[in-house]
This record gives C-alpha cells, structure tokens and sequence, in this order.
C-alpha cells in the first residue's frame, strides 16, 4: 500500500473506542485494497498509482497545526468576500479552536467530541466501510475534523463555512473528518472550499469525509469548491442521512487537482426527505475529476433531483457515476438526473454510467445523459454578429454551466462560486 | 398459471427419464474434458484445425471465471453434471397430443397455432412432419443457392466450406471474450451458417424456426452470418412457442460480419421455459451476440422480443469499424414470476460518422427482476459518431425490480452522444379509462403494454410480429390483481 499506511502516533490512543474503531478501518481497508478498474464503483477512475507514491503523514502535534505552517498560508486569501462563520483548517488540520459562531451552532475539534462521547451516535454511522475503501482509510486516521452541531430550530444569520488551505512542500497525506448535525426544524448553509499556496504543482493527497445528519424538517445547503493545486490529490466523500421533512441541497464546483473524486451518499431515512445533488465540473490538462453519486430512496414519499454539468478540454477525464436506488414499497418516490458534458479537445474523455435500481411501481424516475461539443452554429452565429471566435467560444460554455449556477439561490454565493 | 406448477412436475420428471434412455443412443457421457470435446469433434467428423480450435478454447476457459456482475442470482451450474452433447429425445417425447399437458395446448391455442404445428412443437414427433420440415428446408436451400447464398447446419458449413468458416468463425468473438462464450466455443455442437455473396439481396427471411425443432439441437448452438459486399438479410431466430424441451443452460454465440455497403437484420424472439411461478425450473440463457460492420456504410439491426427463460445474460452488439457504418437495437424485455434479465447491447464506435440507435423496453411483473445494461463506446478517431439511446421501463406490481445500468464513455470531441431513461407504472387512469369502456383488466393491461413497445414492434417482420403481439400478452396473465 506504499506510503498510505503507516505507523504514526495519533492523539487520543488511549481511547479504547476510538483506538477499536482506527483498527477497524485500518482493516477494511487492507481487506479491500485500492480500488482497480475492475472495482465497480471506481471503474473509471484510476487510483492505483498512488500506491506507489510515498506520502508523508505528519505526527501529531496537537488539535490545531504549528505555527509555522500557519504562518504561510492565508495571509486573506483565504477569507469569503462575504460575511460568513469560518472555521480555517491549514494542511488539513484546524487552525485554531476557538470559533466564533452564533448563539447555538456549537463547534469543537473531533477529537475533543470523541472524548466528551459526544459523537457516539455519528461518528461512522452514515456510510459502510466495506463500500469506500477511502473511508475507511480515514476511519484509521480519525483524528483531525470538526464536530459541529445546530441546536433545535436554530437558523443562524450568515453561512458556516470550513475553508481548507493547503501548501507545497512535502508530499503531504491528510486526512480530515467532519461530522454536521442539524437537529429539528434547523436550517443552516455550510461553505467547503478547498484551495492552496505556494506551488501550482504541489503534490499533497487530501482525503475527507463529511458525515453530515440532517434532522426533521431541517434543512441543509451546503456549497462546495475545490480548486486544489494542479498535481493534488482530492478524495471526499459526503454521506448524509435526511429524515422526515428534512433537505440536504448540495452544490459542488470541481476545478482543481490532478485527481478528484467528490463523492455523495444520500440516504433519504423517511418520509418526506429530498435531496437535491448539483455539480459542475470544469478542467484542461490531464486531471481526473469524477462526480459520483448515489441516492438511496428506502422510505415512501422521498424525492431527489440531480444536475450535473462538465466542462472537458485538454487531455482531461470528466467522470460522472450516478445511481438512484428505490427500495421494495417506497412508493410515491421521485428520482431524477441529469448529467450533460461538453468536450472542447480532442484528447478529452468523458465517462458516464447513471444507474436506475428501482424496486417499486408507483414512482417517478428518469435520467438523461448527453454528451457533444460546442454547436457550431451556435458559434457561427455569434461569430456573424462580430463576436471573436474565443470569446463566442467562452460565451457559449459559460451559458452552458450558467444553468446550473442559477440553480444557487444565494447571490453572493453564486457569484463567488462563479468567479472562483 | 395456477396449472403452471403440474407442468414443472412433470417435465422434471420426463428430464431425468429422458436422458436415461439417451444414454444409450446418442449422448456422450456427463461431464467436461479434452476427451469429451475430442468425442464431439469426432461425432461431427470434424477437420483437425476445428478440434485444435476447440481444445484451445476449453484450455482457456478452465482458467476462466464465471462472471458475477450481472444483476442475477441463480444457483451455481456444475459444468461437470451437464450433458455436452444430446440427441433428439424421440423416446422420451409424448406419443399424442392426450398426453401433453393440457395448460401447454392452451397456451399453443392461444398463440393461434395450427394443429399439426402443435404436434410438431409439443414434441410429439411424427416422423413425417421431420421430414417436411427438412424437405421444406432443402428446397428452399436449391433455391437460395441459384443466387449463391449459403443457408446450412454450421456442421455441414465446415464440411462443405471450410475456408469461409475458417476466416471468419471466431473472428467476432474469439474463444477468449468471455466465459460462456469460451465454454461455447470448446463444445458448440451445432448452429447455422449464413453467405451472402457480394450483391444479392437475400429474397426472403431466412430462419432457424423449423430447424431447431426438427433437428432438437442442444445448448450450445453457434450462429455465423456474412454479409458480403453490398448485400441484404433478414434472419430471423428462435422459436415462437414454449419448447416442451428444457434444457438446462444455454450458451449460444451468434456472430455476424458485415461487409462494405451490405446489411444485416436479425431478429429474435425468445421464449425459453421460464420455470414456474415460484422460480422452480427454467432455462439460464446466456448468450454472446455480436455484429462486426466491417466496411464503409455497412449496417445492422437487432431486434429482440424476450418474454422466456428463467436467467437471460444477453448483450447484442455492434461494432461500427467502417466509416458510416450504423447499428441498431431494438428490444422488448418481459419478465414475470421469478424471472431475472440482465440484458442490453453495446455500441463501439471505431469508424467516422458511426450511427447508433438503441430503444430498450423492459416490462417488470410479478417478483421478476430485469436490468438494462447497455455500453457506448466512442474511439477518438469516430469522428461526427451519434448515438441515442432510449430505455424504459414498466413496472407492474411493487414486488418487482427494475434497473438500469448504462455505460456511456466518450473520446470524441466531436461525438454526439444521448440517453434518456424513464420508468413508470400502468396509471390507474389508463386502466380506468379502459375497464369504463368495457374492456377487462387483463385486457387493458395487453394494450397498454403492446402500446408501450409498439416502436420495437414495428421493426419486427410481419408474422413474428403478430406472434409476439400474442407472446407478451401471454407472458403477463396472472400478473395483474
């Protein structure tokens, strides 16, 4: 497994729990070893050669990352151009742990829940180990992450947002786990970005899971970039569980790295649940960035609905896996998707497989897949009304990802996941 | 459908009878191995390279896996306890129509089958109605070959036309493509041969319909076709009646080669035992069907009507060498009680301005399962290829499953590549709107679902058409209420 299992002190080894649980992971993993093309849910998506890599996993030295790192990065990049609740991570570990947060969002480091048993009814309880190799490999690593909970009824003012800042230097491999809790009749928006400094080709490998619980009539939008550095490694895997009335509305932007897999695991638990899904994926040069996910439907009267939209060029590989699954007697189920893509070169690959596994009659369910270039008549037009070939080229792909973008309610949102 | 059990029990039983008094004639013993495949090879007075061709396959495929991606569950086949090479079972078949199982004759009524043919069909074999048949097909054959078209047993192919054989069997799907097509390739025992010569459009449909029920070939038939230049064909596979006779597994391989210009049609209709209602029974169809278009403007058409068999693993598919060239499939799936089908096509896209069109009907009733599985593949030199892809599905009762897997992986910028999906129920509106004018359920539900596939059925020739019309309507009775 190369560099990606290793002997390091992690803190709270005198946990016997959590000792049990790192050991559990560390397993399952050994057990089902990296992912190949012959792994169904990773068939497009080559990960093998990060067995060969040697990652560096750094000792711990405490809840919050030394000094001298913090000290390189930031420097207000780092800020929204918005008002928002930040919780700063620097190469995958908290900046500090004191938050500033309104009056019921509570937030603390994971391994001060871990400790105070405040995570006993989350903390790997929204995926199967066996299902995501990554996962489980962060399960042996657990220890950095946030645990953050919005108390009953609580909507608080401005957004939550975890801004990630990672910098060149070592070959560095983190791995990073946040828990959200959204108790009744909450209604939060949380903010991931993930970004970089120093070199463009840094080589790093973050590996995050966000177990994300959404409770009843509570609602969850949640916002993610990830531009990471052009040689980086970005594995995330969102699991979310939604109960009766609750909303978990997503929106994910990929442009970074040179290996990115953002995945979303939905359980809609009970009646009245929804999840809406949407992506845009946009890259040149020769990364993988792949767009998988997958929606279980096991209660009656559940909806969900997915938009996903990729922008090809260069020697690039667009990935989208996409499943929609409806159990025996969840009747009344809506179940939609929509992947669409453009390819702008030659070189460039697009991999789609939306799947359908339905078990009931009564219910709504479709999805579509298309895939083609630019309209050359769309270009011609534009073209004939004295517009540059590049620009109508621009034009036109912006128009193409901008339907998904409107699907953001949020201005300032919108507008900075645009421009990001 | 509530006969449907008796009619496990008894065929069962006749099975084991069956083979017991096969043995003694024309069955080589149970089981798999070199010897076994050299006995068949020798019963068939094959050519070495034939032998060599098949030892290599069986060599092959003992360090083979048997797939497990398919979304089907059915118990392990022991390849050691099956027969490899069977006989007619003329002592074993009913001697009357009295003794064949009167469900079986409803069924045949229904299907609207004339008298004798029913004989024919229900095994009740009288010797003359072989020899019609067989009469029937030579004089077809004197005529066929005026225009030099080739239509014979793939034995008699490899006696009388060895090269064609040898230059294009195996070449569309080679021993080592997958398991059953290995296993296939190591113990075919019969299968037809199709030439078209450059030019000539084949004047009438060609079919395996007399021959397999005639002759009674086994599990593993082999299916070559080659289209050469500029030609046409029409074939037409299966049977249209429940086979009284049912066997076990099936592992058959078509292959089909398409030259410059020429075009193929084939159509199947398969209606293998399904086993009863409670799963019991039932043929595992596992079948390899690919089409090669090799030249420029080349094409092909599949089109598949499945109401049958307990297991179906099938993937029709094209591969689209020529520049122009063009594939189709068109299928209606059925499935009902306990049936599972995993089925779909593939589309690889090779040459430029490649066109695919796929339209994929699934009908789930009862506890059945089925899953569309379907690959587009575009190569980075198709340029301009376009494919459509339409799949869907009806469900019928919530005890059933549905899926849909498909594989669309695109290299070409300038591809245009589209696929829909949708899944839905027969509303109780259109069933209301239909029992309010007097037309019953079981009624309703046949138009309905005849309506639903009416695009697949319209690629159908003629008479296959009526007769899977009435196929589909019989493989849903019971499944309503």
């Amino acid at each position: 497994m190369g560099g990606l299992i290793q002997d390091i002190k992690l803190i709270g080894a005198d946990l016997p729990k959590l000792e049990a649980l790192r050991e559990k992971g560390r397993n399952s993993f050994l057990n089902q070893g990296l992912p190949t093309a012959k792994t169904e849910a990773w068939k497009y998506t080559r990960v093998r050669e990060l067995a060969g890599d040697d990652f560096v996993m750094e000792e711990t030295c405490g809840k919050v990352c030394d000094k001298e790192h913090s000290s390189c990065c930031c420097q207000g990049k780092c800020a929204l151009p918005f008002d928002a609740y930040e919780i700063h991570f620097c190469n995958g570990k908290l900046k500090e742990d004191h938050f500033h947060l309104p009056e019921g969002v509570q937030a603390m480091p994971l391994i001060d829940a871990v400790t105070e048993n405040e995570t006993t009814a989350f903390l790997n309880k929204s995926f199967e180990m066996q299902n995501f190799p990554f996962a489980a490999l962060n399960t042996a690593y657990l220890e950095q992450g946030v645990f953050l909970r919005v108390a009953r009824g609580v909507c608080p003012d401005k957004p939550l947002a975890f801004i990630h800042h990672s910098h060149g230097g070592v070959k560095r491999f983190a791995n990073l786990r946040n828990i959200v809790v959204l108790e009744t009749g909450a209604q939060a928006t949380l903010i991931e970005a993930y970004q970089y400094s120093g070199e463009v080709k840094s080589e790093y490998f973050n590996n995050i899971v966000n177990e994300i619980f959404i409770g009843r009539q509570a609602v969850l939008r949640h916002y993610k970039v990830q531009s990471e550095a052009l040689k980086a490694v970005h594995i995330a895997l969102n699991a979310v569980k939604v109960r009766e009335n609750g909303l978990y509305e997503s929106f994910c932007r990929q442009k970074g790295a040179n290996l990115a897999r953002q995945e979303t695991h939905v359980v809609l638990q009970e009646s009245g649940a929804e999840a809406i899904v949407n992506a845009v994926y946009m890259m040149n040069g020769w990364a993988t960035l792949d767009t998988t996910t997958d929606i279980e439907h096991p209660a009656q009267n559940t909806r969900s609905n997915q938009l996903v939209k990729g922008v090809v060029g260069g020697q690039a590989k667009g990935v989208f896996q996409g499943k929609i699954h409806i159990a025996p007697n969840a009747v009344q189920t809506e179940g939609y998707q929509l992947h669409k893509a453009l390819l702008l070169s030659d070189e460039a690959e697009v991999d789609v497989k939306p799947e359908l596994e339905i078990f009931a009659d009564d219910v709504k369910c479709s999805h579509g897949a298309t895939c083609g270039e630019l309209d050359a008549e769309q270009l011609f037009y534009l073209q004939s009304r004295g517009i540059g070939a590049e620009e109508a080229r621009q034009m036109l792909i912006e128009a193409f990802v901008d339907e998904s973008f409107q699907l953001i309610k949020d201005d300032n949102i919108r507008h900075w996941m645009k421009r990001f | 459908m509530a006969e449907k059990p008796e009619i496990i029990d008894e065929s069962g039983d006749k099975y084991k009878y069956g083979f017991v008094t096969n043995i003694e004639s024309e069955t080589v013993p149970k089981g798999l191995n070199e010897d076994i495949i050299r006995l068949i090879s020798r019963k068939k007075g094959e050519p070495e390279w034939l032998l060599e061709k098949r030892l290599a396959a069986y060599r092959f495929w003992l360090n083979m896996k048997e797939p497990t991606w398919a979304k089907l569950s059915y118990d392990k086949i022991n390849y050691q306890d099956l027969f490899y090479y069977a006989a007619p079972k003329q002592k074993a078949a009913p001697q009357s129509l009295n003794e064949v199982d009167p469900a079986l004759l409803d069924t045949y009524n229904k299907l609207g089958i004339p008298l004798k043919e029913q004989e024919v069909l229900a095994g009740v074999v009288a010797v003359d109605a072989v020899f019609d048949s067989v009469s029937v097909a030579t004089t077809y054959r004197a005529k066929l070959a005026e225009q030099g078209i080739i239509f014979c047993s793939i034995s008699e192919a490899v006696k009388n036309h060895p090269d064609l054989v040898q230059k294009y069997l195996g070449s569309v799907v080679p021993y080592t493509d997958n398991f059953f097509a290995c296993l296939n390739s190591a113990v075919f025992t019969d299968g037809s041969f199709v030439y078209i010569p450059k030019g000539v459009k084949c004047p009438m449909e060609l079919s395996t319909y007399f021959r397999i029920n005639a002759k009674n070939t086994g599990q593993f038939e082999r299916t070559l076709i080659v289209a050469d230049e500029g030609s046409y064909v029409s074939y037409l596979e299966g049977c249209t009646a429940p086979q009284r006779d049912e066997n076990q597994l099936h592992a058959a391989i078509v292959e089909i080669v398409v030259l410059k210009d020429a075009e193929v049609k084939y159509s199947t209709v398969q209606n293998w035992y399904p086993g009863d209602k409670d799963g019991k029974g039932g043929v595992y169809n596992f079948v390899t069907k690919r089409a090669a278009c090799r030249g420029d403007n080349a094409k092909v058409s599949w089109t598949q009507v499945e109401t049958g068999s307990a297991v179906t693993w099938k993937y029709p598919s094209c591969i689209l060498q020529g520049d122009n060239s063009c594939g189709e499939f068109y299928s209606v799936a059925i499935t009902n009680n306990r049936q599972q089908a995993d089925t779909g096509t593939k589309m690889i896209h090779i040459g430029k301005n490649t066109r695919s069109k796929i339209i994929s009907k699934g009908i789930s009733a009862g506890f059945s399962n089925q899953t569309y599985r379907g690959l587009v593949k575009v190569a980075p030199k198709a340029f301009n290829a376009r494919n459509y892809s339409q799949c869907d599905s009806l469900l019928i009762g919530s005890t059933c499953g549905s899926h849909t897997v498909p594989y669309v992986e695109n290299r070409c910028r300038s591809a245009v590549l589209e696929h829909e999906a949708t899944t839905s129920k027969i509303s109780d509106e259109q069933l209301f709107y239909c029992k309010q004018r007097g037309i019953g359920e079981e009624e309703a539900v046949s138009l309905i679902v005849n309506g639903f596939c009416k695009e697949v059925m319209q690629q159908l020739p003629m008479e296959f058409a009526i007769e899977a019309a009435k196929l589909i309507n019989i493989s849903l009775t019971g499944s309503i209420g």
